[in-house]
């Protein structure tokens, strides 16, 4: 594994997992249910 | 007139469209194309495709679904038909309605693959290969019994011979789904999500922690973190090649289950106010943490601490089919517990698969319950038996499930992206349509996704759509065997067929 792919696992984990975090905080702020 | 079932939680319809989306290609798919198509630089293109193309079309399905619910109407034809007041509108959404029908007449099968190999793993009786075996006699003895698990090694030259064990446990795949779809929308299809979906979490969790932590199980000088390397260490060169974008938007295309059918049955259950934009940007998000994460840290990254790297080379060429049955059950038969993490990769795969088989079923059986006003349980049970009796086609007959794959897991899939992509955006109106994804909205969506709607994401399917034209389709359609026909014969059987359902529907509903 080279440097140049750590930094792009890094990127691509990093892309997704605040992608998740993020919505998953929408989510849960806005309500996990219908109103 | 049947009342429309209404999704009982937000976080169980993100898990049941995330159930649709996560399927065999985010953990066999994904890996092989970035590890084909330059690395760690492949992510460039690929999250480009997310924001260009994966992210608009998800908000695309899901308007579409939603606007057509609030006609009562929950499949492709009645929806088109709301946003295009154009007579042959409702026909070009047969596409929507009789292609998840007909990828489930063999998805379920190769879903029920998965669940019998979890069973075999579980009872130890998958192949035990012997000390210091090498990759071509574990490709044979793996290989040899998938063959004789799905009957691939029949003398015949129309027909496949499976084992009685992989026709049971079909019955049984086909069997549950039918039950889950029984218990509705609410108290089946997202109970079942619920559970489903954060169990593949898990399991994928469990597989990722084992593959990383594998150190150098071989040869000293190989380890999995030159598994991690084959896969993400860049090869910028690669970005001048066309092709290679066109993989990557091709693959978030696939990854995402859109131009299916299913995502716009599913939203088609929500109310006219609820939120589309968070909850269809959540679905993709998760879809993208079980491939980008979860699936590309199992099988590749494995297959090269076990077998090298030239070898894992072969090993991803060879196919998803070959990585998922056996590369993966070989690799986890050399680990102590093998038998375990056998089970938990091939129950992932089960899982992944049953949520997607699942939504893929669900547009059937609502157009029978919108536009023909049949009882659920009724309409679940026609189902259910159409798919019994046809999936026979792909189980016994030859070269069938490669002609159905190619046909409506692939070239329909593509153009009816394109298709609901220009009726809602180009037809219905860009103005109406940004103003549908953002009503009751959650997040505020940037107004640049209103160019990208409009422009950006129709011309990439074009693209897309033409390329694979020009690469495959002329290859396929001179390939011709018994199988290949019975095959293609069934789908324009059912295409029609289902035209003149969509013909009586409307017939009936202009009457009334």
């Amino acid at each position: 594994m080279t440097t140049g792919g750590w930094i792009f696992l890094i990127f691509g984990w990093g892309v997704v997992i605040f992608l998740v975090l993020y919505c998953m905080k929408k989510v849960f702020e806005k309500g996990t249910g219908f109103e | 007139m049947n009342t429309r079932q209404r999704w009982a939680t937000r976080i169980g319809l993100i898990l049941a469209m995330a159930g649709n989306a996560v399927g065999l290609g985010n953990f066999l798919r994904f890996p092989v194309q970035a590890a084909k198509n330059g690395g760690g630089a492949f992510m460039i293109p690929y999250f480009i495709s997310l924001f260009l193309l994966g992210i608009p079309l998800m908000w695309v399905e899901w308007s579409i679904g939603r606007y057509g619910g609030k006609f009562g109407h929950g499949t492709s034809p009645g929806m088109f038909d709301k946003l295009w007041k154009n007579p042959i509108a409702k026909y070009l959404g047969i596409i929507g309605l009789a292609g998840p029908v007909a990828i489930v007449l063999y998805y379920t099968y190769i879903e029920s693959w998965t669940l019998g190999y979890a069973l075999y793993s579980l009872f130890g009786k998958l192949p035990q290969v012997p000390q210091g075996a090498d990759l071509q006699k574990i490709n044979e003895i793996f290989g040899t019994f998938l063959s004789s698990y799905a009957g691939f090694n029949s003398d015949s030259t129309i027909f496949l011979r499976p084992s009685f064990f992989a026709y049971a446990i079909f019955l049984m795949t086909l069997g549950l789904n039918v039950f889950i779809l029984a218990r509705g929308i609410s108290g089946g299809i997202e109970t079942f999500a619920k559970f489903a979906m954060p169990t593949l979490f898990l399991f994928a969790i469990i597989l990722v922690i084992r593959v990383l932590t594998l150190g150098s199980p071989v040869d000293p000088n190989v380890s999995v973190l030159d598994g991690l390397g084959f896969l993400w260490n860049p090869d910028f060169s690669s970005l001048l090649n066309p092709n290679v974008w066109l993989a990557a938007a091709g693959q978030m295309f696939f990854t995402l289950s859109v131009g299916m059918g299913a995502i716009l049955t599913y939203a088609s259950y929500l109310r006219e106010k609820d939120d589309i934009a968070l909850s269809g940007l959540s679905t993709a998000s998760l879809n993208e943490f079980a491939e980008v994460v979860l699936g590309g840290s199992i099988a590749i990254p494995a297959a090269v601490a076990f077998f090298g790297l030239a070898n894992a080379k072969n090993i991803a060429a060879s196919g998803a089919f070959n990585l998922a049955f056996v590369s993966v059950p070989a690799i986890f038969s050399f680990l102590p517990l093998g038998f375990l993490f056998g089970f938990l990769w091939f129950a992932l795969l089960f899982f992944a698969g049953i949520t997607s088989s699942l939504a893929l079923t669900q547009p059937a059986i609502a157009f029978l319950e919108d536009e023909f006003n049949i009882k659920r349980k009724y309409a679940v049970i026609g189902v259910g038996v159409f798919i019994f009796i046809f999936a026979h086609i792909s189980i016994f007959i030859k070269g069938a499930l490669d002609e159905l794959d190619f046909w409506v897991g692939t070239f329909f899939i593509t153009f009816f992206a394109l298709l609901e992509t220009i009726i809602f955006i180009w037809i219905f109106g860009p103005d109406k349509a940004w103003e549908e994804i953002n009503k009751g909205a959650d997040i505020k969506i940037p107004k640049i996704f209103y160019f990208i709607l409009k422009y950006v994401t129709p011309v990439i399917l074009i693209v897309i759509f033409t390329a694979w034209i020009f690469q495959n389709f002329g290859v396929v359609v001179k390939e011709t065997s018994p199988g290949k026909w019975i095959a293609r014969i069934f789908l324009i059987s059912f295409f029609v067929f289902t035209g003149v359902m969509v013909f009586i529907a409307f017939k009936k509903e202009k009457k009334s």
